[in-house]
């Protein structure tokens, strides 16, 4: 008998125990079942479920067993009914607070803490003088220091995400009731240029391209939390063609992990490469009207860009250090200087050989470095090294290697209004050694190893609210050939300035001058080029905010 | 489990490392956590705090951070999430212990009923300068307490305790305020931007013409000159600006009314000798009443 009773009384505290280890799991189910819990958590709430009822079946069995064998035993019976069904019932209580404390994972040594801690939420509103009421000067007693109106007894309600079911900070609007942003974006510019060939002298897809009007950027951009792992993002482009045709693009669509950990992060899909300043960012951020020479001439008309994998590493240093390395196919014309077939199946003068991947080789490697420091309160630094590695299509074994250097130094003022004042100087320099080959059956008769080179820097000065100043050169070395007849193998400079109005931050209104130097080689001729591009902006919906 | 212990155990020794968004949240971290954390705002007293340069720096310290407190109201959305999603760090999710959504619990003033950029810089989820209602910022100070107490279970005493301390400041200080402001109940006071609804609502004023014509949109000439109408109709007699607005136009208006221009802040540490939130709000009160008078 007694042995029954001892076994009895040892197993109810571990039952106990048990269930108040799955109460904090059972508790929070209600905010994932609304929140579209994913299969993987619905699951283990499932087979926390199961255990908790199989404990409590056992232990209910052991009850009656107690109960059928002793009957004298009334002691044991009491603790044993009153132990069990009180435990799962005060913790869904406690997790239906949704108070910032003890959600999530409330260590079972904190409820003491928590109760006095809502009590305490409760204690300004209890030591109030009664009556209360929304006006401050109450016709007795002393200023109120509690005001119901303005604060609700139980933390809950607000959140810029909703009931806080996600556990990943969406960027929302509209009370948090999307499940993502949208934004359409129209970026449009009106042209003059001397140059007839506007499209050869602009290097850049989204640049103008002709004289006249250009709608060469409408912008579709989606971004939000897929579930607590991922974030999702998407960009898809609508461009008009000079024959007003429209052309689509999936510029970019990739998933990006949130809760890694080592402070790693991987993203797939189809995305820019994180190569220097410029590359990864959309034109309707940048800061003047057209692509850098060196972006459009060495990353592409439309910026490295593909399908890939990235991932990312923030080093535990005591300044911001990021590595990132990715990989991508590189294939096709945002892969430019890569494994792209070319206009008309030509690049650089060569036949070229379009082929299937033979191996890792003939991915593109885009390893990248950035350190960031802050000079003073206002001012900071952000230094990075790309490259990119990988084969080109002029030949059977060709490669290209790309590296490059990028430097921010951004000040602004330490009384900033709406951004404002600020300076920011970014400079991006790049090297290209570029091995054109005997292009496709040994078709063409030359094999050369170009090394071209590169820069631009720029001084954008906003010296009022919503206005900014510009000036840039670029430099595009392009070594010069006695075999290799293309357009884009000549050397050139440019001098811009602009000037840009954002009324707000989701339009913008900018005037830009253009001054082209195109330099003679064995082939082409040497020009100048005037052109003036007045360009507009809106922005709908909820966009994304951006990086620094 | 074992490196929850393990997690709990260092922080039981280690100061508690946190970052706020503001300098108001990061005022009222330091008033619950004294000397058992280390506290970092992101954002300068004296800067616009609805546009921040999301500084890599940032993601370092909210890297390191076992509490973030930010105003979970839309004000740094156009800097906090570019942040958040470079940072990594799972402690300062929200739903976490170390996440303090400030706005929380809080019946946040003037949610416009239709969302429209067409109405300028309006925030959906309602305005979010709500720290400069004492009795706001008690219910701030309580959840910030709640979350240190549940990071920092050792001390959840001494959070506590100083959260006591902090609320019977501020309740015996909302005395004094009360009392300054008194003989102003009623009056109508200009500011440059909507940043003061909680703040005259405490105290019975109507801060409710502005130099902006709307929300972020800088002031136009038609618009001051109708400001000016205005406060020559209803007698008013004080301009709030803060540190980052053109105080000139504010000077300009203040001189063709007589009315006095009031440097105010939503920030401790935005006006001189504020570093803390008490001294904040005295200050603020003491300006506006003598200009007023």
């Amino acid at each position: 008998m007694k042995k029954i009773i001892l076994f009895a009384l040892a197993v109810l505290p571990v039952a106990a125990v048990s269930a108040q280890e799955a109460a904090p799991a059972a508790s929070s189910s209600p905010a994932p079942t609304v929140s579209n819990a994913t299969p993987a958590t619905a699951a283990d709430m499932e087979a926390l479920r199961e255990q908790v009822q199989s404990l409590t079946e056992t232990v209910k069995a052991l009850q009656q067993q107690v109960k059928d064998q002793q009957a004298a035993l009334e002691k044991a019976n009491l603790t044993g009914e009153s132990g069990l069904p009180q435990n799962p019932e005060p913790s869904p209580i406690a997790g239906a607070e949704e108070s910032p404390a003890p959600a999530g994972n409330a260590p079972p040594r904190f409820p003491t803490e928590d109760t006095s801690v809502v009590s305490s939420t409760t204690a300004p509103a209890a030591s109030s003088v009664p009556g209360v009421s929304a006006s401050p000067f109450p016709a007795s007693g002393g200023f109120p220091t509690t005001d119901t109106s303005v604060i609700t007894s139980t933390p809950e309600t607000i959140s810029s995400t909703g009931a806080g079911a996600s556990l990943t900070q969406p960027i929302t609007i509209g009370g948090g009731r999307n499940y993502m942003n949208i934004s359409l974006d129209g970026l449009f510019a009106l042209a003059y240029s001397s140059a007839r060939d506007l499209d050869h002298i602009e290097v850049g897809d989204h640049d103008p391209q002709q004289r006249g009007f250009n709608a060469r950027n409408v912008e579709l951009a989606f971004d939000g939390a897929v579930d607590p792992y991922f974030e999702g993002f998407a960009n898809i482009v609508f461009k008009l063609d000079n024959d007003n045709q429209t052309e689509v693009e999936v510029e970019e669509a990739f998933m990006q992990t949130t809760s890694l950990p080592f402070n790693l992060q991987l993203k797939a899909g189809q995305f820019f490469a994180a190569f220097g300043r410029l590359n990864p960012t959309h034109p309707h951020t940048w800061d003047f009207a057209d692509t850098p020479l060196v972006n459009g001439l060495f990353l592409g008309p439309d910026g490295l860009r593909g399908v890939g994998a990235q991932g990312s590493w923030t080093l535990p240093l005591p300044w911001y250090s990021q590595l990132i390395f990715a990989s991508q196919n590189g294939r096709g014309s945002t892969g430019f200087s890569f494994r792209n077939p070319g206009d008309d199946g030509m690049f650089f003068d060569r036949i070229t050989t379009d082929r299937e991947v033979r191996g890792l080789q003939d991915f593109v490697w885009i390893p990248r470095f950035e350190n960031s420091f802050n000079l003073s309160d206002t001012q900071t630094v952000l230094a990075g090294a790309s490259g990119a590695f990988g084969s080109n299509e002029t030949g059977a074994n060709s490669r290209t290697q790309i590296y490059g250097a990028d430097l921010l130094y951004k000040w602004k003022s330490s009384h900033a209004e709406g951004g404002f004042p600020f300076v920011k100087w970014q400079t991006e320099f790049m090297y290209r050694r570029f091995q054109a080959g005997h292009g496709a059956d040994d078709s063409f008769p030359v094999a050369e190893t170009f090394h071209d080179w590169g820069l631009y820097s720029q001084v954008m000065w906003g010296f009022k609210k919503g206005w900014v100043a510009g000036i840039r050169g670029d430099y595009v070395h392009m070594q010069d050939s006695m075999f290799t007849d293309d357009l884009d193998r000549q050397s050139r400079w440019r001098l811009s300035a602009n000037l840009t109005w954002y009324p707000t931050e989701f339009s913008k209104i900018r005037l830009q001058y253009n001054q082209d130097f195109l330099e003679e080689n064995f082939f082409l001729s040497a020009r100048e080029v005037e052109s003036i591009f007045l360009q507009w902006e809106f922005i709908l919906g909820a966009h994304g905010a951006h990086k620094f | 489990m074992l490196s929850t212990l393990i997690t709990c155990a260092f922080t039981a020794q280690a100061k508690l490392n946190v970052v706020a968004t503001l300098p108001d949240f990061g005022s009222l971290a330091r008033e619950i956590g004294g000397d058992k954390v280390n506290v970092t705002v992101l954002a300068k007293p004296t800067e616009d705090s609805h546009f921040v340069d999301a500084r890599p720096s940032f993601v370092v310290s909210l890297r390191n951070a076992d509490a973030l407190i930010d105003g979970g109201a839309e004000l740094e959305l156009g800097w906090l999430p570019p942040l958040l999603q470079n940072t990594r760090n799972p402690k300062i999710e929200i739903g976490k212990p170390g996440r303090v959504q400030a706005s929380q619990g809080i019946h946040l003033m003037n949610v416009p009923t239709n969302v429209t950029r067409a109405a300028g810089d309006v925030h959906a989820l309602g305005n979010p300068h709500f720290t400069v209602d004492p009795i706001i910022a008690k219910a701030i100070a309580q959840h910030i307490a709640q979350s240190f107490s549940a990071l920092d279970p050792v001390n959840a005493a001494f959070y506590e305790g100083n959260y006591k301390k902090f609320e019977a400041t501020i309740n015996a200080k909302l005395q004094e305020w009360g009392t300054a402001l008194l003989p102003f109940k009623g009056q109508h006071v200009v500011a440059y931007h909507d940043s003061w609804p909680y703040f005259a609502h405490r105290f019975g004023l109507n801060i409710d013409i502005f130099l902006e014509p709307k929300p972020g949109i800088p002031p136009s000439p038609s618009h001051l000159a109708e400001v000016i109408a205005q406060m020559r109709a209803q007698h008013i007699k004080a301009i709030i600006v803060e540190p980052f607005h053109d105080r000139r136009i504010a000077e300009k208006v203040a001189s063709a009314t007589g009315a006095k221009v009031v440097e105010f802040s939503q920030f401790p540490s935005g006006l001189p000798g504020t570093d803390s939130y008490v001294k904040l709000i005295d200050t603020l009160v003491s300006r506006l009443a003598a200009a007023l008078k």
